[in-house]
């Protein structure tokens, strides 16, 4: 199976490759243009028991090596998008498309060695360490009878010292705070050691402190390596600091995309938040003080 | 957070120097030197040594412990293949390995009743237990649910059917009882699984197909009750559908073993997938899982060994359902830790519990009868489950 993965622009192949991204993490330089491409064509996507799909015929980029951003209002379908874009979720029509070779096709292993996503509502069992949970990122990694290898240990080493959550290694994730839940999952990902990342609202109902932390953990990843992200957000002023590509929905369509400047507009929050505000550009972004509740169409 | 920063700074490093200490705990063997694994495998082997010695010492032969003992631990059969193999494999099989041809030499009359009639039966009672007890573990994960017992799936219904067949119906058969049963029990888990699936099954599809078959196919038992004419065909059947260990041997043993031990190695490797279910059908899938494949498979192996189990014991109900509660409460929820345990918890459990299937009636009422050993699992199982339903605040969801 590792034979037939697409190799890189350097012809490394997969194995190899898990070496070469952790060099990525560290170098500290990134933009070395081998970044993975994730791309989603004419995506029809619902649920079985709705009969309106909830996105209708939407195409979409993700930004390869830098973090493209999804906002929209409850329901505008950013999630579903995204659960698209991961292969949770089968399409009705269209494709998805990662590196060239459609998702929906690809061995489950093989697309969970390139594709990571972190969900919005992630259970775990009780009695299971922060460390357990971190190991299991390892998974597709892993042959059925095969052990942890270094190269396992030292993947995990690297996510749970990005995520920051080194202090929290022996504490059993159901003891931890909402917070600190949410750094041993994108610890568990990161240990997946994937190109891509797709992140469900990982800022939501996370205090201040952890929003930033999570915040800080995906500027590290596009400044520090070639990851592709794509991450969903409620707060539109953190998506616009934090991405630099936003894409924005309403009712499961796209109704504006390109760089944070100019996607978050008083006329977009208008017409897709249904709110008047003053947007002022900062040296930190658009600055979004939002007025006042549109009513009616 | 910030006003104990440096708190934390020399806390990380003292866990990352843990950690590194730890990481060779991720070698093939080390997660099994686990202090409380090995308390709960010592501990589970005092029992099943002790509830076994009063096996092999008690009954209508009474010898004392000390020669209870001596037998178990007789030279003659122990230093001796041939005896042992007889034991084992049965004669032909030792005939045919040995090559020998003669009279196997004499055994005391102690040695003889011990190791034909009452260690036999400690065995079975063992191997039951453990597949019991992994069976049950597997299930709990692959159906998220702590209630879930290795019957969960139909598996008890579906074989309850096929022995009552067979004793009422098929009496010509009876001779093959133990693999209709089995069989019954596995064609009865794939019936439940038509039923679940849809584009997939969820761990709640399938629970609710386990009880629509486990109705009609329970419905179906009773009736087949009211043809049997003969009062040895009701209890027969009784003792078949509660569980029981009267008069196995090592037919019994020879039976169970190879699937035991190919159950038990399966769900051993299978641990990994099992910890990785209990994160969530989502998570499972997102790490690129199979969930279909390996929840089918998984299920498989707990069948396989609920089967060996119903094959030679007929429905011991309750030990596959406690028996992962309490190792979990005693080594975690890891999966490879919880099933090593189950292997050791569970022949306790189904050891003791014989042996108030077969002494108690007598210590009692002093009246020389067996009671199936499935009424003695019940009666400890229902006040630890009261007990553990007071205890803790969740149950239900792992």
């Amino acid at each position: 199976m590792d034979g037939v993965e697409p190799t890189r622009t350097d012809g490394s192949i997969d194995e190899s490759d898990e070496s070469a991204a952790a060099g990525r993490v560290d170098d500290g330089n990134g933009g070395t243009g081998d970044a993975s491409d994730l791309g989603g064509e004419g995506l029809v996507l619902g649920y079985p028991n709705a009969e309106e799909p909830v996105v209708d015929g939407e195409s979409i980029a993700a930004e390869p090596g830098a973090v493209t951003a999804l906002v929209g209002p409850n329901g505008s379908g950013k999630s579903t998008l995204l659960k698209g874009l991961a292969n949770q979720l089968a399409p009705e029509a269209g494709s998805v498309v990662l590196d060239g070779r459609d998702v929906h096709a690809m061995d489950t292993k093989a697309l969970a060695r390139k594709l990571g996503l972190l969900s919005q509502e992630s259970t775990s069992p009780n009695g299971i360490t922060v460390e357990d949970l971190v190991y299991h990122g390892r998974y597709p990694h892993r042959g059925f009878f095969e052990r942890t290898t270094e190269e396992d240990v030292s993947a995990v080493e690297r996510a749970v010292e990005l995520a920051g959550c080194d202090h929290l290694r022996d504490r059993e994730v159901g003891s931890l705070s909402g917070g600190q839940k949410q750094l041993a999952w994108i610890a568990m990902v990161l240990a997946q050691d994937t190109d891509v990342l797709l992140l469900d609202e990982p800022t939501t109902f996370l205090d201040l402190h952890h929003q930033m932390e999570v915040m800080e953990i995906i500027e590290t990843l596009r400044d520090e390596s070639d990851v592709t992200v794509v991450v969903v957000l409620h707060d539109i002023e953190q998506a616009a600091r934090l991405a630099d590509r936003m894409v924005a929905l309403k009712d499961g369509e796209i109704r504006a995309r390109g760089p944070p400047e100019a996607v978050v507009t008083e006329e977009l929050l208008a017409d897709v938040f249904r709110v008047d505000a003053e947007v002022v550009a900062t040296d930190r972004g658009p600055r979004v003080t939002p007025i006042r509740a549109r009513h009616g169409k | 957070m910030s006003g104990e920063g440096s708190a934390v700074d020399g806390e990380s490093t003292v866990g990352g120097e843990a950690a590194r200490g730890r990481s060779t705990d991720r070698s093939p063997i080390g997660w099994l030197l686990d202090a409380k694994l090995v308390t709960v495998a010592l501990g589970s082997l005092a029992v099943v040594a002790a509830a076994g010695l009063v096996q092999v010492s008690f009954g209508a032969y009474s010898m004392t412990v000390g020669q209870a003992w001596r037998a178990v631990l007789d030279p003659a059969v122990l230093l001796d293949p041939r005896w042992l193999l007889n034991f084992v494999v049965g004669e032909e099989l030792m005939r045919a390995i040995t090559g020998f041809h003669g009279e196997l030499p004499e055994l005391t009359s102690e040695t003889l009743i011990v190791w034909n009639i009452r260690l036999p039966r400690v065995l079975v009672g063992v191997l039951v237990g453990a597949n019991l007890a992994v069976s049950g573990a597997i299930f709990q994960a692959v159906t998220r649910n702590e209630l879930a017992s290795p019957f969960i799936l139909g598996v008890s219904s579906g074989a309850g059917l096929a022995i009552l067949l067979t004793l009422v119906v098929f009496g010509s058969l009876s001779a093959f009882l133990p693999l209709i049963a089995a069989f019954g029990g596995s064609m009865a888990f794939l019936i439940v699984y038509a039923i679940a699936w849809k584009n997939g099954t969820s761990p709640v599809r399938l629970v609710l197909a386990g009880v629509i078959v486990g109705t009609v196919f329970g419905s179906l038992q009773t009736a087949l009750f009211f043809f049997a004419d003969d009062i040895g065909v009701v209890q027969s059947a009784i003792a078949w559908t509660t569980g029981s260990l009267t008069g196995t041997d090592w037919e019994q043993v020879r039976l169970a073993l190879p699937w035991t031990l190919v159950a038990v190695t399966l769900s051993v490797a299978g641990s990994r997938q099992l910890n990785l279910l209990l994160l969530g059908e989502g998570t499972a899938k997102s790490l690129g899982m199979s969930i279909e494949k390996v929840r089918f498979a998984l299920s498989g192996v707990a069948v396989l060994a609920a089967a060996a189990s119903i094959a030679v014991a007929g429905i011991v109900g309750f030990v596959g359902l406690i028996v992962p509660h309490m190792v979990r409460n005693l080594v975690g929820s890891d999966y490879k830790r919880l099933i090593v345990g189950c292997l050791f918890v569970g022949p306790a459990l189904m050891v003791g519990a014989d042996v108030g299937a077969r002494l108690g009636m007598s210590v009692i009422t002093g009246a020389d009868a067996q009671v199936p050993v499935g009424i003695v699992t019940g009666l400890v199982g229902g006040p630890y489950f009261l007990y553990l339903m007071r205890k803790q605040q969740h149950m239900g969801e792992i």
